[in-house]
């Protein structure tokens, strides 16, 4: 699904990856773990085509196509997603008229007819169910006013709308609570298909007890150092990440 | 200075100036008056249209109320041109100006704003914002607040900003299936949207939004 040949990326000049190599394959769960600074969050913008973010060398194919030459909205209709660390507020934007549009552009990318108003409104109830997220929620603009743990659960929600083939989850685990945490790990839990993967980076072992991985990847210095399955988080929960010194 | 209206005490009045090229009022509230006052520039087809209004309202009882909104989306050559004075002469009034322009390719458009609070306005609540978005480096926006108080017990404020549309929340929607130029547009509506809701006319407000889909 996504293959990541020797990925050289940049910003404001600093080289931050530095030769990452990854595949993704429909089903799996990825975990990245890796010290501040590694580049995760980097990662999750090349991948998704933030501006800031030059890539200077290497290659990312998506479902047999050429991702770097993709604009970001065309990435998001091909099927990825991701859970930003910080949700955007967007005041005076509903998230029904938010999450209408997004659907609809994607469905248009697709090839289908935009969604009936009353279709739209049924599908927001099931998503809505799905990963437990509140009414009143819906009815405000785009995160404004959240708190920390709403945030995630609407980015949850819209990745529920949007059903990607590819979700990145950065540091989705950060300023929640551990209800919090089972509520959103059911979700993403839940959205899970033998068609889909994950890509989830986090500091933490806590959340990978929730969403279990397939592999485990150590980022450090721009590359993936390390790769191992499920109990290699378990590992650096313990011993932290001196290894990469010795 | 010579007087164009006066609202009787305790009178409501809303006032809505759609495209006037060239406004001069001069108003004058009673006691516990209530005017609401809406300055609109918005033309689809007129490319190098200018608009210049001079409003002066004065609260010349206690009790009263003035609100005005202004909203301006040029583009090509079109210019805007906003001189608002609020005068509270007695106090226990408030008053609200909210201005929001938006500026396309070689416009030009200004805001000067005046707030007076004389010595007899005691406790009187007055506030004042400016936001203006500029989308094109040819377009030029000046804005001058200017507050004068001279009362003591009073509670006013006065801000002004003028940047870009949010890269951020760009970036995010455009994560999220929309287009740029879709994008774009939602923040300009929603920007539009805090003064356009002020309006009590439905199909004015429903017109004003459409011209407003048509030009972006």
């Amino acid at each position: 699904m996504l293959e990541i040949k020797n990925l050289h990326a940049s910003i404001a000049g600093k080289e931050i990856l530095k030769g990452l190599n990854l595949t993704v394959r429909p089903g799996e769960v990825h975990a990245i773990m890796g010290p501040n600074g590694a580049g995760k969050s980097t990662l999750s913008n090349v991948l998704t085509g933030h501006p800031a973010y030059t890539v200077t060398e290497g290659e990312i194919w998506f479902r047999g196509k050429n991702l770097l030459e993709m604009s970001p909205e065309e990435r998001a209709r091909e099927g990825i997603f991701l859970s930003f660390q910080y949700p955007v507020e967007i005041p005076g934007v509903s998230m029904v008229n938010f999450m209408r549009t997004a659907v609809n552009e994607k469905r248009q990318h697709q090839g289908l007819e935009p969604l009936k108003a009353t279709d739209f409104l049924k599908l927001m109830r099931e998503k809505k169910a799905l990963v437990g997220m509140d009414n009143k929620l819906t009815n405000r603009s785009v995160n404004e006013g959240f708190s920390g743990g709403e945030k995630k659960r609407n980015e949850i929600f819209q990745m529920a709308m949007l059903e990607p083939c590819l979700s990145i989850l950065d540091e989705t685990d950060s300023g929640l609570d551990i209800d919090a945490l089972r509520i959103v790990a059911e979700g993403v839990n839940a959205l899970k298909t033998p068609q889909t993967a994950s890509i989830v980076i986090t500091h933490y072992q806590r959340l990978l007890d929730y969403i279990v991985p397939d592999f485990v990847h150590v980022l450090a210095d721009g590359q993936i150092v390390r790769t191992e399955g499920k109990e290699l988080a378990l590992e650096l929960e313990e011993k932290g990440y001196a290894f990469l010194n010795e | 200075m010579k007087v164009d209206y006066i609202i009787p005490a305790g009178q409501t009045r809303e006032l809505v100036f759609i495209n006037e090229v060239d406004m001069h009022w001069h108003i004058i509230q009673e006691a516990e008056s209530v005017l609401k006052l809406h300055v609109i520039c918005l033309a689809q087809d007129q490319s190098d249209a200018q608009w210049h209004a001079n409003l002066t309202v004065e609260q010349n009882g206690a009790g009263c109320r003035t609100e005005i909104y202004s909203m301006a989306l040029l583009h090509h050559y079109q210019q805007a041109h906003l001189r608002a004075r609020v005068i509270h002469n007695i106090g226990g009034g408030y008053s609200s100006q909210v201005i929001k322009f938006v500026l396309d390719d070689h416009t030009k458009a200004s805001f000067q704003g005046c707030l007076k609070i004389q010595p007899d306005a005691q406790q009187t609540e007055a506030y004042q914002t400016n936001r203006n978005i500029l989308l094109s480096r040819h377009a030029d926006m000046l804005t001058e607040p200017q507050l004068e108080i001279y009362a003591d017990d009073v509670k006013a404020s006065h801000g002004a900003t003028t940047g870009q549309l949010d890269e951020a929340a760009l970036f995010y929607m455009q994560q999220r299936c929309v287009d740029r130029a879709t994008a774009s547009k939602l923040l300009l509506q929603a920007f539009f949207d805090e003064v356009l809701r002020t309006l009590t006319d439905e199909g004015v407000r429903e017109e004003l939004n459409q011209t407003i889909e048509n030009i972006l």
